[in-house]
This record gives structure tokens, sequence and C-alpha cells, in this order.
């Protein structure tokens, strides 16, 4: 991504408005640094020019200067508090977006878990410099500059002059800098990169290691490596500190120019005292807003990364699922499904007819796509060719998921308006777990670990069933729900399931014989389809 | 070869705990000489910009008075050196500043690599041990890094306030008195800001950290909570979490805040008294030139004071990570070696130790192919040492399982067979009764030796930027390619393997081929397969893979480790035939 793209702003649009609010913000600090200078150096004729005509009073020059401190202390003091909240508005705004936009694509256009989670957490979080604290670094180096330079006009123009003359100089010395240093620092970053994963990738792999008696060994390693990081990483940097040095030495001989210029007419009396002290204590002022953006890009370079990664997941065209009335037969015609850059079609034509109510299992050899079909119907994934109609459906996956969080906030997930204990207790019975959870320590307010630790396989899949009973979904899928039961749990399962097809529409995927002689009717997939 | 303090007090300690406490403090006392060296030229590059102000003020107001030029070359000439200095001086710190800091990163990581060994995996917490080591990492980073962002402005400021209220003080004393006034304030101010931070910070991490697990929550699970139509609420839970976040967010830039209106305070109020100490001592008879001097200085200091705030932010910050590291590194080990190695461990696989005297040593298994028998008696144990928490994991349980057979255990999730399978892994000391591996009671071997002799296989198996090959043969290292082939397609990976272009030189892990779960489970027990070791001890190998995955993978292991020892602890009733033994854990608990 470039550095300023006009995607951040249709993407995020409170970044205009934060833009903008602390833009203004630092262009009233740098005005307020240009009142500081005309107020130190009236405060120094003052003293030095004490009695003399024409000097200004110690008084008035002192209680201007001690305007102008509190007007930057409390300027300072809001583009700090305000800057802080901002960059949260925005990374909260970004990663709800990313969220919420991932929660509707099909699921195979969402980016693999672990990439996903860096990007919605570091990622994001890497974005706050950027817009809180570089964008409106840019405003200043627009704004302040130009300003400056109209206030010295007034002063002496000769000052003025030098300052024009020479402010251009550095963004056109950054980007020369840049330029020569741009293939050399990449190809460095990728090096970079590979060396400062090693640490990580032995730590994380440090159980593997113990088992197999290697541990020890890769402590030699690990300081080999970091030795080789530091000085890969010291080469880059110092390209990047001798930049900078750069553009402060160039600052530095402007400002020096411009004093040289003033000491000589000060020495032939040709300017006044504080007219010429103002214009040295101006100078450094146009070009400081310019050297600053250099600084917040270097700390804002992560978020620029982050953010074209956030906003190509963006920018992909919605699911483009417009919410369809709710069809009064579902069912699917002519599906198939593909995995994206795979060749092998999972799904392969499938015509199924769902009643309004009544229990359909699914059955097949492994891998012919019996999931994938649920996943289908459940709209998270869009097929390659066919039509889908279906309503919002609850399906039951081979890994329920469970939060952490007490028992009822597990078996209200997804509910709009949670039932009372009352209903929540009979879906249990129903399942045959209401006894299991009675017995439990705070009943429905028990906690569940992570996952629902402290729970068996068979108490979450029954756990999943009686949050598909509670939930009001006329189409419930279920994938393998009693394969992790014994036989007595699974009967009791099986039972349930079949009074929940006498009001909804069931569709499981089993391999148990028992629950395919209650449905209603078999889809059998693979082989001897038909 | 370099050396470094731990490395002589590793050799030199008589007692497991000794080192483990010393390689601990390796970890946070390592110091790295060049950042103070940094800090100093740090500190001659702010004395240098305060300088520059100074001059130039001395000469504006000198030349004001029309003297001849020459007599103001002096004055021009500082002028021209700290104008050169001041961005010369910078360039050197930052740039020693860094490579000290990645000096010490890499002492500093050693250390704490060293320390986390005797703790895995044990002392990582039950769940999730890779986001336990990932934290680790970043915070050990952070406390690194702290030292250039905290020891060299703080340090550096200490060196240029002490060069400018020497050199005013040789001119006017009374103004480097207001001078030391202006630096106590501060002083002051940061003391303020800092511990604003850190009553801010606890709230700000845990909101942070919130944010963090429910958008985690979020993309790692997006199909299973659509499908239940949970999505709208999980969104829910992130947008309350940012809520707390903000809301910690705007306390912590408070104290930030609050830092940067009282350092202008201070610089405005230091340049009136110093104005009016100016006024006085020209009363006196002071040149006006160094008049002006004394009134630019407190400006001039107040902008070198400018990065405080942060440095502050960041030392509070550091002091979180230190905090949480420390938690971790400073744990006991969860198992006692009766005879600890000499530092470092050489590679055995499963070759015997060289002989030491009197201790036992396990015999057969390895030499004839066939696994050892596992003899438990009454063992019990827990996670935590007692006190933190009374009652046992697991047990007391007694179990026998004879030389190669196949053992499943099952029982309830959070029932103790994790614990059972780590204490038989001798991860974990039994708080009571007794462990015989082979015969032998393994609390009086080496803790090495008993470890070369099991091969374990968890639920999240880790697979390293590396090789094919590398990634295996880690296992055994004198593992030929053959065995290493054979060991791939034993664990079911025939297929797969086929279909790699670059055969065992294929890279994995980060920054090469993505595996699937499944073939990383598969790659786990090919590891296993290939490190030949008799006793195999498989914990949940198929927990996060689906029905029909699952259920191959476990038929492969089973064929694979025919004539070993296996116990699986395994939460699903089903794939199981073929195995010998399936034990409720339930039914072995002694009453």
């Amino acid at each position: 991504m470039r550095p300023i793209d006009p995607r951040v702003f249709q993407a995020l649009p409170e970044a205009r408005r934060i833009m903008a609010g602390l833009g203004a913000l630092g262009v009233a600090l740098g005005v307020a640094a240009v009142a500081q200078a005309f107020a130190v150096s009236a405060v120094v004729v003052a003293v030095v020019r004490f009695g003399m005509p024409g000097a200004p009073g110690l008084l008035t020059a002192l209680l201007a200067l001690a305007a102008v401190f509190a007007v930057r202390a409390t300027l300072g003091a809001l583009n700090e508090a305000y800057a802080a909240r901002a960059g949260i508005r925005v990374s909260a705004a970004l990663r709800e977006r990313l969220l919420a936009r991932w929660l509707a694509a099909p699921v195979d256009r969402m980016p693999p878990p672990a990439t996903a989670s860096t990007l919605a957490t570091q990622g994001v979080t890497s974005v706050e410099p950027y817009v809180a604290r570089f964008l409106p670094a840019m405003v200043g180096a627009v704004v302040l500059p130009v300003f400056v330079v109209v206030t010295i006009v007034f002063l002496d123009w000769v000052s003025a002059l030098i300052v024009v003359l020479t402010v251009p100089l550095l963004p056109v010395f950054a980007a020369l800098i840049g330029r020569a240093t741009q293939d050399h620092t990449e190809r460095r970053w990728q090096a970079l990169t590979a060396l400062s994963g090693h640490f990580l990738d032995v730590v994380r792999g440090l159980p593997t290691l113990v088992t197999y008696g290697r541990a020890e060994r890769q402590a030699e390693s690990i300081r080999t490596v970091s030795e080789a990081h530091r000085a890969a990483t010291v080469r880059t940097l110092r390209v990047a500190f001798l930049s900078s040095a750069a553009l402060e030495l160039l600052a530095t001989i402007s400002v020096a120019i411009v004093a040289v210029t003033v000491g000589l007419r000060l020495t032939y009396g040709t300017m006044e005292l504080g007219a010429g002290l103002a214009c040295i204590l101006l100078a450094p002022e146009a070009y400081w807003p310019i050297r600053r953006v250099g600084t917040e890009y270097h700390a804002a370079a992560d978020g620029v990364a982050a953010l074209g990664a956030a906003l190509d997941e963006l920018a992909d065209a919605p699911a483009g699922v417009s919410a369809p009335a709710i069809p009064t037969r579902f069912g699917t015609d002519g599906v198939s499904y593909r995995y994206p850059g795979t060749e092998r079609v999972v799904v392969d034509d499938v015509t199924l007819l769902l009643p309004g109510a009544g229990l359909v299992t699914v059955t097949g050899p492994s891998g012919v796509g019996k999931s994938t079909l649920l996943e289908l119907l459940a709209g998270l994934r869009e097929p390659t060719a066919g039509v889908v109609s279906a309503p919002e459906a609850h399906l039951v996956g081979q890994r329920p998921l469970l939060v952490t969080g007490s028992l009822r906030t597990n078996l209200t997930l997804g509910l709009d308006t949670p039932p009372n204990d009352d209903a929540l207790w009979s879906a249990l019975d129903e399942v045959g777990l209401g006894d299991d959870l009675r017995a439990l320590a705070g009943g429905l307010d028990a906690p569940l670990g992570d996952d629902g630790f402290g729970l068996s396989a068979g108490q979450r899949a029954r756990l999943a069933l009686a949050r598909a009973i509670l939930s009001e979904a006329a189409l419930v899928l279920l994938d393998e729900p009693t394969a992790h039961l014994d036989d007595r749990s699974a009967g009791l399962a099986h039972n349930a399931i079949q009074r929940l097809a006498r009001t909804r529409s069931v569709v499981v995927v089993t391999h148990r014989p028992e629950l395919v002689e209650l449905a209603d009717a078999e889809v059998r997939l693979g082989g001897d389809r038909g | 070869m370099p050396r470094f303090g731990w490395e002589a007090t590793v050799a030199d300690a008589p007692e497991t705990q000794q080192t483990t406490s010393a390689v601990v403090e390796a970890a946070f006392e390592a110091q790295a000489p060049g950042i103070k060296r940094a800090a100093v030229i740090g500190g001659l590059a702010s004395a240098s910009g305060i300088a520059l102000t100074a001059t130039s003020g001395w000469l504006i107001v000198a030349a004001s008075h029309q003297p001849v030029i020459l007599t103001l070359l002096a004055v021009i000439v500082a002028v021209r050196t700290f104008g050169i200095a001041r961005p010369v001086l910078r360039y050197a710190e930052r740039v020693r500043s860094h490579d000290s800091a990645l000096d010490l990163l890499a002492r500093r990581r050693v250390a704490a690599y060293q320390a986390l060994v005797p703790l895995t995996p044990a002392r990582l917490g039950r769940r999730s041990r890779s986001d336990v080591l990932t934290t680790a990492v970043e915070d050990l980073e952070d406390l690194v890094f702290a030292k250039v962002r905290v020891v060299v402005p703080v340090l550096g400021l200490a060196v240029a306030a002490v060069l400018t209220v020497l050199a005013l003080g040789l001119f006017v004393p009374a103004g480097s008195l207001v001078l030391v006034a202006v630096l106590l304030a501060q002083v002051g101010v940061s003391a303020l800001g800092r511990r604003m931070e850190l009553a801010a910070q606890q709230d700000w991490l845990r909101a942070r950290a919130e944010v963090a697990r429910t958008a985690t929550l979020v993309t790692g699970y997006a199909a299973q909570l659509r499908g239940i139509g949970a999505g709208p609420q999980s969104l829910g839970w992130v947008r309350e979490a940012h809520l707390s976040l903000s809301v910690a967010t705007r306390r912590l830039a408070r104290a930030r805040a609050t830092g940067v209106a009282l350092g202008h305070v201070v610089t405005g109020v230091g340049t009136i008294l110093a104005a009016l100490v100016a006024h006085w001592a020209m009363g006196v008879g002071l040149n006006d030139a160094v008049a002006a001097v004394v009134v630019l200085a407190p400006l001039a200091v107040g902008d070198a004071f400018v990065g405080l705030p942060d440095a502050m932010g960041a030392w509070a910050r550091a002091r979180g990570s230190e905090a949480r590291l420390r938690d971790l590194l400073d744990q006991p080990p969860a198992v006692h070696d009766p005879a600890p190695l000499p530092d470092p461990l050489p590679i055995r696989g499963i070759s015997p130790l060289p002989g030491d005297a009197g201790l036992p040593r396990i015999s057969g298994g390895e030499s004839s192919g066939s696994g050892l028998s596992i003899d438990v008696t009454g063992v019990a144990a827990r996670w935590w040492p007692e006190g933190q928490g009374a009652a046992y994991d697991v047990g007391p349980v007694t179990l026998s399982i004879g030389a190669g057979e196949h053992l499943v255990l099952t029982g309830a999730n959070g029932s103790g067979k994790s614990t059972l399978l780590a204490v038989l892994a001798r991860h974990l000391d039994p708080a009571a009764g007794s462990y015989r591996l082979g015969g032998v009671d393994v609390t009086t071997v080496p803790l090495a030796e008993i470890r070369a002799h099991v091969a374990v296989v968890d639920d999240e198996p880790h697979i390293f930027a590396s090789s094919l090959r590398e990634n295996l043969r880690l296992a055994r290292p004198d593992a030929d390619d053959g065995a290493i082939e054979a060991a791939i397609r034993a664990a079911g990976l025939a297929g797969w393997f086929d279909s790699l272009t670059e055969g065992l030189d294929t890279m994995l892990g980060t920054g090469g081929r993505g595996v699937s779960g499944g073939e990383r489970a598969r790659l786990a027990l090919a590891r296993a397969h290939v490190s030949n070791r008799p006793v195999v001890l498989l914990d949940e190998p198929v927990a996060h893979l689906d029905h029909a995955t699952a259920l191959a993978v476990l038929a492969d292991a089973h064929r694979a480790f025919a004539g070993r020892t296996v116990v699986m602890v395994s939460h699903r009733p089903d794939g199981l035939d073929g195995f010998d033994r399936v034990v409720d854990l339930a039914e072995l608990a002694d009453t």
C-alpha cells in the first residue's frame, strides 16, 4: 500500500474526521510554537534591553510568555488524549468491520484462521499510529511550513527567501535517499523476517524438542541466529538512521544560513535585535513538521502493511447474498462444490428436496462431501454450480463450539431472546443431560472452561444438540451428532432428534444405522448415487 | 567462543534448583554495557542541542552591539560545531543503542530459553502451550527494548542536564540554580507520569487481552458461530471489549497528557524565573549576551525533555512484561531429576548413557524392537505443588500395561487422563505411589534416560520452519533417509509424500509448505516412529481432526506402532478397534 491511499477514507470514514481533527490540533500546536518564538524573543529583548527605548516591557513580555505556555500545555494535552482515543476508535471500527465481513462472506473466502487472527489483533492495532500520528503529521507538514514562511516574510523577507529555497530540499532529499536504499531495504527485511522468526519457532516447538532430547542443543543455534539477526538489523537501521540524520543536518545548515545573514545584518545595524531573534527561533519550525513525517512514518510502517491487507479484505466483493424471501420449499437444485484452487469436485450435482418438517439422513463413505453439503445448506459456502434455497439454518458441526462462560451462555448462544430456565432444563432433559448437569455447582450458571473443558466429548455433543432444540431455526443440520456417544446415550439423542423433526426440517449426517432407520428419507452420497 | 556468565554457573552448580535460578536470573539480569555508552553519546547529542540554542542566542545578542566580526568568530565556530555534532552524535547513539539492545536480546534469549527447558511442558499450563510460549517471546523482547526506550533517554538526559548545569554555573550560578529547580520539577513530573501509567495499565492490558481473545474467537470459529446464528452475538462481545478498551485507553492517555502538559508548564515557569534572575543579574553587571543564554536555557532543556513521557510509558509497560515473564520462569520444575546431566546434554537417541555409577539402567526394549512394560501402583499426581491446589488431579490409580500392549485410556474430559499420561512421560512427578518402566522405578533413573525411551505425541504438534527431513530427524539424529521415508509411509502419509516434488527437502512450517491438521498429526506420528522408542504416548492425537480423518489416523497409528507399548488418551469411544484394551480411568481408581 502507498503511504496515503484513498481507500483508507472510503473504508474508514472516521479516519477523515480524525485526520482533520488531529491535523487541526497539530496546526494549532505549530501556531502556538510560532507564538512562543515571538514571546521568547520579546522576553529576551525585554531583559537585555531593559529600560531602553523600543524595548518591550518585561512584565508584558512575561505575561505573554505565560499565556503561550498555558496554551501549548493545553493543546499538547488535548492532542495526546485525542490521539489515543482516535487510535482506539479507528482500530475498533476497522476490527469490527473486518470481523463482520468474515462472518458474512463464504467461509472459503476467509484467510486461514492464523492469518485472520493476526490481522484482526496485532495487525489492526498497528494501524493506530498510522491514523493517529502519521496522517495528522502529513497535515502539519503541508500547512505549517507555509504558515511559518508567511510569518517570517513580515519580519524579514531575506530569511523567508532562504527558508522557501531550502524547505523543499527536505522532501526531495528524503525521496532520493528512499529510492536509493529501497531495494537494499526490501531485501534486508525479507532476510530479517526469517531470522527474527527463528526464536519464536524454536520456542513454540520446545515441547517437541524436550520430548526428543534435543532442547539443550538449540541454545547454541539461538545464539548464532540471534547474532546474525543483530548484524542484519543494525545494517538496515543504519540506513534509516542515516537518512534521518541527513535531514536533520540539512535543516540545521539551513537554519544556520538564516542565522548568518541575520547576524551579519545585526552587526551592520540594518536589523532589529527582536526581529532577528524571532527569525532564528522561527526558522526551525518550518523544517520540523517535515522531519516529523519521516519519524512518524518509520513508526507507522507496520500499520501501513496491515492496513493494506485489511483494505484488501474489505474490498473483496461482498457475499452478494441479498436476504431472499423465505422459500416455501427448500433444498438444493443441481448443487456442486469445489474448494477454491482445487480441481476435485467435492459435492457433485446434488438435488435434494427437503420437507417442511421431517428427518432426512445423509450417508456415504468418508470424503464424499457430506459435511460440505450441510455447510452449503447452511449458507456457509457458495456453490460453484446450482442453487441452494434454504431458510436460516442451525448447523451443529462435528466439533460444536463451546465458549468460556456459563452453561447458560453456551446454551443460549445464537438465540435472540433467551428462554426461561425451565425451557433450558427441559431441553437438557430431552437429550439426557439434565441429571448430569444438575449435579454441577451453580446449575445453569456453572462455569465451563475454554472449549467446554470439564465436559466429556459426549456431554459436549449433547449440549450442542440441546442448543439446536432451543434454536428457532426452521432447518436444523446435524453433522455426526452421536458419533461420540455410547449406545445408551445415542439412543436418547436419537429419540430427541426424531421429536425435533416433528416440527422442523432436520438433516443429519450419520453413520449410525439406528438413526437412519428412524429417518423419513435417506440420501446416500457417493458410489451408487441416484 | 564468547562465554557468558550463566555458562560458568551452570557448569559449577551442584544442584539443579540453583542452576535453574541462576539461569532464570540471567534471563533478567544479563547486561549489555554498550547501552550505557550509547546513553552517554545520546546525552552529548542532547547537550549539543542545548548548547546550539544557547550559543546562537549569545551570538545574536552580541552581534546586535555591532562589534568587529572577528570577535564573534569563536562563537560562530561553536554554533557550527554544535549544529553538526547534534545529528552526528544522535546517529551514533541510535545505531549503538540498537546494536547493544540486540546484543542483549541475544544473550537474554539464550538464558530465557535455558530457563524454559526444565519447565517444559508441565509448567507451561495445561492448554494452549504455544500461546504461552509466544507471549514469553514477546515479553522478553519488550523487556529488552525497554532499555532503548527508557535507559537511553533517561540516562542521556541526566548527562545533558549535569553538563548544562555545570556550564551555566561557570557564568551565572543563580541561573544554574533555576535550571536545577527546572530539572527537579521534570523528575517529579516524570515520576507522577510513571505512577499514573502504572495505575492505569492493569485495566488497559486486561482490556487489550479481552479484545484479542474475542477477536481470535471470531476468526477461529467464524463458521461455527455462523452455523448456530451466533455471529451478531459474537460481534457484540468484540464491541463490548472495545468499549472497555476505550475507557482504559482514556485513563492511560490521561497519564501521558498530564506528563506533556506539566512538561510545558515547568518549561514556562522555568523560563519566567530565568528571565527574572537574568534581569536581576544584569542589574549587578551581567553581560547581556550571557543574560540571553540564561533566559533561553530552560527552553532548550525543555526541548530535550519532550520524549520523557513516552519513556515513562515504556518503563511502565516493561514492568508488566517482566512480572509476567517472572511468573512463568520462577516456577520449580515439575519433575525432580535424580541425576541431572552436565550441560549441554549430548544427543543420545536411544543409545545408553555413558556409564555413571550406582544408578539403575533400563534394559531391553530398543534392541529387540519391542516395548517396555509399565507398572503404575497407587500413583497420584497434581499439576501444581501442594498448597496451590489441594486435591490430586489424578489418582491414586493402579494400572499394569504389558510390553507391546496397545492401551486406550478414556474418561470424562478433566478426569485426569492427560495428567496420568504426563506422569508416564516423566513430565510430572508422581505425588504418591510408584511408577516402574521396564521394571525399574523411574524416580531412581536420570530423567533424560527415562525420557529417551518414551515418545510423546500431543494434540498440538509443532512443525518447525525447516525441511521435512530435519523435522523428522530431530527424533533420532542418526536416522537415514530410508528410515525417515519408511516412517512417513507408516504414518499414512504415502500419498502426500509422493506428491511432494522436492521429497524430503520440502520446506515446511512458517514460510514453507502449509500442512493440514491431519498431515500435522501424522507427521507427529512419523516422528514417534522414526525415534524407535519402545514406548509411545499419544495424548488425544486426533482431537482436532474431523471424524473420517481421525479414524484413518488412529488406524495408521495402531499399525505403525505394532510391537511397541502404546498408551493413548482419547475421549472418543469409536475408532479404537484393534487396540488391545480400552480402560476408563474411573475404573482404575484405588478405593
